[in-house]
């Protein structure tokens, strides 16, 4: 009962950091919040028996890619609005 | 006696997602959402690790374990970015 309730939270979790990613103005937040649906599929795919898969999500999705992403906003200059 | 302590730790750990995703959807400023998606990778480390006991698997400690290492990098990254940006 409880691992199906946290599977709707985290897949409804995914969704509004979706539309938040695409819907957001500032392009720091609109990063943050695609690095936070890969969080989120990163925990649903544990929560889905793939450890394996989940833990390749978790080290490039959510942590390698933000920090591309953050480094390429720092060097086109393009984070201040 | 723990199975009611495990199923409160759950009901709690899913109101503070509830709560921190709302934070990441009103918050104002930039280091509302930062401090939104730090208090989130603590509450899915603390939830991969309750699965982990409820499941009987310890081997999902393993992306708990790297995903708290590689997102403490990216915490501490986007808040050097925040201090030095602008």
């Amino acid at each position: 009962m409880l691992a199906e309730l946290f599977i709707l939270v985290i897949c409804a979790s995914i969704l509004v950091s979706g539309i938040l990613a695409v819907s957001l103005r500032g392009l720091m937040a609109a990063m943050i919040s695609a690095g936070l649906a890969s969080l989120f599929a990163a925990v649903s795919y544990v929560l889905l028996a793939a450890p394996d898969v989940a833990m390749a999500e978790a080290a490039i999705g959510a942590g390698l890619s933000t920090l591309v992403f953050l480094y390429a906003i720092r060097k086109t200059n393009a984070g201040k609005e | 006696m723990a199975d009611t302590i495990l199923l409160f730790a759950g009901l709690l750990i899913l109101l503070s997602i509830v709560l921190s995703v709302l934070r990441l959807v009103l918050g104002p400023t930039m280091v509302d959402r930062v401090v939104a998606i730090d208090t989130l990778t603590v509450i899915s480390l603390s939830l991969v690790a309750l699965y982990a006991h409820l499941s009987g698997r310890f081997v999902y400690l393993d992306v708990a374990l790297v995903y708290g290492l590689l997102s403490f990098l990216a915490v501490l990254a986007l808040a050097r970015f925040l201090e030095k940006g602008r």
